[in-house]
């Protein structure tokens, strides 16, 4: 016959002080209800809000640039070498680059087809931030024409505000890339007229490109002081919403279109407050278990003599840590399999009652949530083990 | 198993009791299937010896050894594998279970490591006369009714040496007589040798060696 805890049993005294086992026992469920269901809620809030945008080659990409404010507007507001190689080295963000600006004069004008003339900038960026890169687009010493690539925005906003109001002809993508403007570029040399064409459009980049190649000529052929600061990075990132991107771009004061961030702000506040729950589950957690130990303390402190004869008569200490301890192994089965149901029960009332079965979210539970639980019983299992064993060698 | 002492001596008993005594400071062995009665006076130091043996106590100095070992080297499980299986022990204060039935008391030993079956206990607590107690509380049998029942439970389990402090105190002739033969059959059927302690010679205990403390 092996021995369990059943012959042991008359000899503890384990039926005292019933109140603070009971609590303990509702405490751990509810914390280990509170931590799931905050883990559920958390992979919830990311399946739900993931970048809406479509993503042509899976990236986001984000303009940043430092933020102006009446404090600071008298400072520079460049961005040093230091702090680019500080933005390309975070884990959230996988290539950035400087914008390189044109630092002269330069104008465009339409010649007689398109008669209007005006004050334009350009900019460049390596080419492989780029989502449209058609062959002409380059440029050399001695070229007469220089290649564009123009936000698709710009072509909506000249058919639909510019031409109308200068009664000029409206323009579809193709047409506008076989005509040829005039760029007047004035600096040091005087004035020098080179021909743009513009050769696509870019839905990834809001401003007008030009090859490096011809800007870094001309800034310093222009101004002989070379390139100028850096005033605007290009962020490559796999997920322009993810909340720690954003935290750091606000910890750094870098200002971004809210637009390409909007759903990562909901996600960031959501986050912190179910964070805070799953906090909150974790400290009723340690409660319960803190409280649970209290039981077993005296349980044992209670029990201290008759433990100490059965070690006195050849028990041994080891067995009885197990026996004792396994007793409560059921119970904390119990407890934390109700605690994964209700939340089982909570996600599917949330997925069918409140998001109308939407297909974003499983109706089941997600597996990490079931391995938080698995983790929590071996943990208590563990916990309880060692206290019985430390209780019971220091009699 | 052998147990072994070498020159033991109490650390807090004065020293000239020690230079008269024949088991202190001295190098003794005690052989499987001895029987060896240790006599000494109230305040002699009979329950330290025992407890020595039984590694309860390490206020001594030199050295006592269960096959060559130090036993004050021993952990609880170490202790708990020897006292499962080779040395069962009667205290001098019995330390029973005392809120528990006579019957718990005996079965939580029983249960441990059994050398009867339980039926046998019944046998036992008829043959010592305590077989109407045993669903009682142990609390509220005499006190020589609970020597009989610490007796009864170091049987229950096997051993290679049985120790006994003044275990037949509180016994009249007539249990002195039953205990003594149930002893002499038990420690018989396990071939085990016998330590124990009393104030003088006791009645129907036929010791090979008789050591003065």
């Amino acid at each position: 016959m092996s021995l369990t805890f059943k012959h042991i049993a008359p000899f503890l005294t384990t039926g005292k002080n019933k109140a603070s086992r009971w609590l303990s026992y509702f405490g751990l469920g509810i914390g280990v209800l509170l931590l799931l269901s905050s883990i559920q809620m958390y992979i919830n809030i990311n399946g739900l809000l993931k970048n809406k945008n479509p993503k042509k080659d899976g990236y986001d990409y984000i303009p940043v640039t430092k933020n102006i404010s009446n404090e600071n507007m008298a400072q520079s507001h460049a961005f040093t070498e230091a702090e680019l190689l500080e933005l390309q080295k975070q884990p959230f963000i996988d290539d950035a680059a400087a914008f390189l600006s044109n630092k002269f004069v330069m104008k465009a004008n339409g010649g007689a087809t398109l008669p209007f003339s005006s004050d334009i900038f350009v900019e460049s960026i390596d080419e492989k931030f780029l989502d449209t890169l058609p062959p002409s687009f380059t440029w050399k010493e001695g070229d007469q024409v220089i290649p564009i690539i123009i936000a698709a925005d710009y072509l909506e906003l000249y058919n639909t505000v510019f031409a109308p109001s200068r009664d000029l002809p409206q323009f579809s993508e193709k047409s506008l890339t076989s005509l040829l403007i005039g760029i007047d570029c004035e600096g040091f040399n005087g004035t020098e007229r080179f021909r743009g064409n513009v050769v696509a459009m870019s839905d990834r980049i809001n401003t007008v490109i030009v090859p490096k190649s011809f800007l870094t000529w001309a800034n310093n052929h222009y101004t002989h002081a070379g390139n100028p600061e850096m005033n605007k990075i290009l962020l490559k990132t796999r997920d322009a919403n993810n909340p720690a991107l954003l935290s750091f771009l606000q910890e750094k004061d870098y200002h971004i279109n809210k637009d390409k961030t909007k759903f990562g702000r909901v996600k960031q506040v959501l986050q912190a407050i179910v964070s805070g729950l799953a906090g909150f589950g974790v400290l009723v957690i340690l409660l319960a278990m803190l409280l649970f130990s209290f039981y077993l303390q005296l349980m044992i402190a209670r029990s201290k003599e008759n433990l100490q004869l059965l070690l006195t008569i050849g028990y041994s200490p080891q067995w009885l840590s197990k026996t004792v301890s396994k007793k409560w192994i059921p119970v904390y089965v119990i407890i934390i399999l109700c605690a994964t149901l209700a939340t089982a029960i909570l996600h599917w009332s949330f997925q069918h009652l409140v998001m109308n079965n939407r297909d974003e979210l499983s109706p089941f539970i997600h597996w990490i949530v079931i391995a938080v639980a698995l983790l929590l019983l071996i943990l208590s299992i563990v916990v309880n083990y060692r206290l019985v064993r430390k209780l019971l060698y220091k009699l | 198993m052998q147990i072994e002492l070498q020159r033991v001596a109490p650390t807090y008993i004065e020293p000239e009791k020690i230079s008269t005594s024949h088991i202190w400071n001295e190098v003794l062995v005690f052989q499987p299937g001895e029987k060896i009665q240790v006599v000494a006076p109230s305040g002699s130091g009979k329950t330290s010896f025992i407890h020595f043996l039984y590694g309860m106590r390490k206020d001594y100095s030199g050295t006592v050894s269960y096959n060559n070992q130090d036993i004050k080297t021993f952990n609880a499980e170490t202790f708990a594998v020897y006292r499962q299986q080779h040395i069962s022990i009667v205290f001098q204060d019995l330390r029973l279970f005392a809120e528990q039935t006579v019957l718990q008391n005996l079965e939580i030993k029983c249960q441990l490591n059994p050398f009867h079956s339980e039926s046998k206990i019944e046998a036992m607590a008829r043959q010592l006369g305590i077989e109407s107690k045993l669903n009682k509380p142990c609390k509220t049998c005499s006190y020589g009714e609970q020597q009989r029942i610490a007796i009864i439970r170091a049987l229950q389990q096997p051993f290679e040496y049985l120790l006994l402090d003044e275990p037949l105190s509180h016994l009249d002739q007539v249990n002195r007589e039953k205990v003594m033969d149930l002893i002499a059959e038990e420690v018989s059927l396990r071939q085990a040798a016998v330590i124990l302690a009393d104030l003088k010679p006791t009645d129907y205990f036929k010791a090979d060696k008789t050591i003065n403390l």
